[in-house]
């Protein structure tokens, strides 16, 4: 026995790697990269998964012969997520990877019913991130998206990727989604997302285009709100960044805008008896950026004209959100709820079961505050005269 | 293991002097007899054809000059041996009395290295070192002339280190030379050498120098103690010495520091350190060594210390490229594909479509080659040394990718570590890491970034083990002193250096003046 202790070592140690991982062992050429999914609701009432491979394809043969397709698209029903994705499984050769998925698709049909089955999924399985971008997509299918072809990008959805990391618009990540959906006193939001196509005939591509924001309420797609709505909640939601503000100034001088550089938002509350009240002052400073009037924004007081019309325009485009989410959705997608738990915990307990009601029946008053910091390159439009210059 | 052990240890007695070569032990005192002694060194050099026995008559007195005539210089015995004895000849013929070796050694023999010596064997040594032996009827005493003649290369700038700013001057094949290029910079009667002969045929001249003073007694005599226990029949290099003396022999990581460069040695020398030299051999061993010796060039003292301090830097970067990149690479993705960016992981799969190996098999098939290229590179005469590298970048870096055999992302990585491979100083340390990268390279395609992690804490806990003449591979960093990280973590410019090596030099700490920062106004502030 004795000669044969130092092999039993060895064979013991070797036995460590061999069953310590060495068949997790996956080659990157095995693996299926899911780029993108979407969920839709099929005519009889189950849902669609639909999922975006990447096919990596060889930059030697990109030359000859058209170009290669980028990706390709697989479906499936199923009576829940992990069902259908069973099914898209057995359809593939590789091994489905969801950990490079940027974004997730919901169609409106499925938003409407509600999401709470598609969801959870995506809290157990460690390979799903967090950080994947959750949108609904207005109006058809889901899959539609994912099966628009895209110039630019190896990937189209990479390219949704990049548009929702500018942050123009509504940028709601998986992690963002469940953290405001499980908060109390606010209402999770979702980034919305259109195909659209540009040019005719051969040249035909696809194109995407965000327009705005989708309000869920209960998990359910209760409304959405366009491009210029959603401005203006982002605003409320103090998540303004290198917005703009466009106004018309009175008397029909003309339309001028702002950048905003930066933005600020302080909301106080005050509940007086049944009533609750929010004061939200917004301030925001940033260079002017278009002046189409014929005054020299280098005075003074033509400067806090038009500094003025900007407030009002912007006052006007968020009360418009204010007035929406109160009176037609009566949904709390800003957070005001969130606000008065943290700075008046008692009256939030009051008021917490029928916050829905009493969100529409607050009284919200919107201040907005902006400095034009800088009046640009020039002071009078460079295209006019001194004389039609008005000083 | 033990097995392991016993079979490194199977070897059978060492024979003991007499054994090896009877010549050379047996006591014999000469007799006063010229013929009976001739006769003895005929038949101890029989068969040599470069033995010169010359028959020359001194003042009416036989007598016979020995030497080896492929060791001695014939110009130093024509003009110090024979040229004298000549023109003394006829002078001394006039008188009656016999002259003696003595006499003959004071008066008339002009070499200037001479001794006497009676013993058989003391002469065969001193003539198989280049002697030339002046044996005289009637006397038992021969003179010993030294006569060495051996042709050594003249003093080059050392090929493995090469320096852009610095001395060119490098150690040769010749001892003497050696010892002079060090005493040449360190003008001090306080730099001694010991010297000790090893190897029972080679009788290699083994010389252990120090700084009295500066350099540990107890350090000094471990060396003495390890150096002079060594028993074997030659001694060709010092590589010899190097394993017989080291602390770990089955570390990769080398214990003993060798270099072809005498500002080198004088340097370590002034930090305490011991250096040894062998005869025969340009690369002399510097003791204790440590960790970071392997990544500091000579070259890092001769140029300004922002600079040096950078390119240590680079090195401790390179060094972690070198042992890690291609197991980085397997273990990511081959297990941790949702660690690459989207886009890259994307090129990465497109680059392996055609690819049939797994990536670890890849990797180290590409490795593989690359050290065969490497080491047929440094064999190979400098005119056939071009065909290697087209052979290597075109036919296996490049067709290999296009016939989508090898995936372009492992060449690219290959050729990352290779470079950084080179990129640490020292060639022996290179060495060890480029043997660690193999085993951690198996570790990361067994089991992923976890393998990589186990394999660099195994390298992490040997080498806070090693130790290098007691002194811990690490230091200064581990034990920790924070005065001598100065010259690890950055390269302290030379007036801020401060202390010796706590390590080997605290016998005589201070090295420098305090405060000679240079400055303009240095003087007007006194």
């Amino acid at each position: 026995m004795k000669p044969l202790l130092p092999l039993l070592r060895i064979c013991l140690i070797l036995l460590l790697f061999l069953t310590g991982g060495c068949w997790d062992r996956t080659e990157i050429n095995d693996l299926a990269f899911i780029t993108g999914s979407a969920f839709d609701l099929t005519e009889k009432g189950d849902s669609l998964l639909s999922l975006q491979f990447a096919i990596p394809s060889s930059s030697q043969d990109g030359g000859q012969g058209g170009e290669p397709n980028k990706f390709f698209v697989m479906s499936a029903t199923g009576k829940n997520v992990s069902d259908a994705f069973e099914k898209i499984q057995k359809k593939s050769s590789r091994k489905l990877f969801t950990s490079h998925r940027s974004v997730i698709f919901i169609g409106e049909s499925l938003g409407r019913k509600g999401i709470n089955d598609v969801l959870d999924v995506f809290a157990h399985d460690p390979h799903q991130r967090l950080k994947t971008y959750i949108m609904v997509v207005k109006g058809g299918e889901a899959k539609q998206v994912l099966e628009a072809q895209y110039p630019y990008d190896q990937v189209p959805m990479e390219a949704v990727k990049e548009m929702e990391a500018q942050q123009s618009e509504v940028a709601v990540t998986l992690r963002d989604f469940f953290m405001a959906a499980s908060s109390r006193g606010i209402y999770p939001i979702m980034g919305v997302i259109e195909a659209e196509s540009e040019g005719a005939g051969q040249s035909k591509t696809s194109v995407f285009r965000l327009s705005g924001a989708a309000v869920f309420k209960n998990l359910k797609l209760i409304g959405m709100l366009n491009g210029y709505e959603t401005n203006g909640l982002n605003w409320l939601k103090n998540h303004m960044e290198d917005g703009r503000i466009n106004a018309e100034l009175p008397d029909g001088k003309g339309s001028v805008s702002m950048v905003v550089a930066h933005a600020n938002r302080t909301i106080t509350s005050k509940v007086k008896g049944d009533q609750i009240q929010f004061k939200i002052v917004l301030q925001a400073k940033g260079p002017l950026f278009e002046n189409n009037s014929n005054l020299n924004v280098s005075r003074p007081q033509n400067l806090a004209l038009i500094q003025h019309s900007l407030e009002e325009a912007a006052e006007r485009q968020v009360q418009e959100v204010i007035v929406k989410l109160q009176k037609r959705y009566q949904t709390d997608a800003i957070g005001l709820g969130r606000e008065l738990y943290r700075s008046k915990p008692r009256a939030w307990q009051a008021v917490q079961a029928e916050w829905d009601r009493k969100f529409a029946e607050a009284d919200i008053s919107v201040d907005v505050k902006l400095s034009i910091s800088s009046a640009g390159m020039a002071g009078p439009p460079l295209q006019l005269n001194e004389k039609e210059i008005m000083n | 293991m033990k097995r392991f052990k016993k079979w490194m240890r199977m070897q059978p007695k060492f024979p003991s002097m007499a054994e090896m070569s009877p010549e050379d032990a047996t006591p014999i005192e000469l007799s006063s007899a010229l013929s009976q002694n001739e006769a003895m060194l005929q038949d101890i050099f029989k068969c040599c054809s470069d033995i010169v026995f010359r028959q020359v008559k001194i003042a009416g007195q036989d007598a016979v000059i020995v030497y080896l005539a492929s060791l001695v210089d014939e110009q130093i015995i024509d003009d110090h041996i024979l040229k004298p004895l000549f023109e003394s000849g006829i002078e001394l013929e006039q008188e009656s009395n016999p002259i003696g070796a003595e006499s003959i050694n004071k008066q008339i023999i002009s070499a200037g290295s001479t001794k006497l010596a009676s013993q058989a064997s003391e002469i065969v040594k001193q003539v198989l070192d280049g002697f030339a032996a002046v044996l005289i009827d009637s006397d038992n005493r021969v003179i010993l002339v030294k006569a060495n003649g051996v042709k050594h290369r003249s003093l080059e700038e050392p090929s493995s280190e090469q320096v852009i700013r610095g001395p060119r001057d490098g150690f040769i094949e010749n001892l003497a030379t050696n010892i002079g290029l060090i005493r040449g910079r360190l003008k001090t009667a306080r730099l001694k050498t010991e010297s000790v002969i090893l190897g029972e045929l080679t009788q290699t001249q083994v010389v252990m120098t120090y700084i009295a003073g500066i350099a540990d007694e107890a350090l000094i005599e471990e060396v003495r103690k390890r150096v002079s226990r060594i028993q074997i029949d030659g001694i060709l290099d010092s590589g010899y010495i190097e394993e017989f003396i080291e602390d770990l022999p089955y570390s990769p990581f080398p214990q003993v520091h060798s270099t072809e460069r005498p500002d080198v040695v004088a340097a370590e020398l002034l930090e305490g350190k011991i250096a040894i030299l062998v005869d025969n051999s340009p690369f002399v061993l510097i003791v204790p060594m440590t960790f970071w010796t392997g990544l500091q060039a000579s070259e890092d003292y001769y140029i300004r210390w922002p600079i040096a301090t950078f390119v240590r830097w680079i090195r401790f970067l390179f060094i972690f490229i070198a042992i890690f990149a291609p197991s980085l690479y397997v273990a990511v993705t081959t297990f941790h594909q949702e660690m690459i960016p989207t886009n890259l992981v994307l090129s990465i799969a497109s680059s392996r479509e055609a690819v049939p190996f797994p990536a670890m098999f890849e990797a180290l098939s590409m490795e593989i080659v690359f050290e065969a290229l490497r080491e047929a590179g440094v064999r190979l005469p400098k005119q056939i040394g071009q065909a290697i590298s087209i052979v290597g970048a075109l036919v296996i870096g490049q067709a290999a990718v296009e016939a989508g055999i090898i995936s372009a992302p492992v060449v690219i990585i290959v050729s990352i570590t290779g470079i950084a491979t080179f990129a640490i100083p020292r060639f022996n340390f290179a060495s060890g890491i480029r043997l660690l990268r193999f085993p951690i390279l198996f570790l990361a395609g067994t089991l992923g970034l976890y393998g990589i992690v186990l394999g660099f804490l195994c390298i992490v806990l040997h080498v806070a083990a090693l130790r290098s003449f007691g002194v811990p591979y690490l230091t200064p960093l581990g034990p920790i002193t924070l005065s001598n990280l100065k010259d690890i973590l950055i390269r302290a410019p030379i007036w801020a250096r401060g202390n010796r090596p706590q390590a080997t030099g605290m016998n005589d700490p201070v090295r420098e003046q305090p405060g000679q920062k240079p400055s303009p106004y240095r003087d007007k502030l006194k």
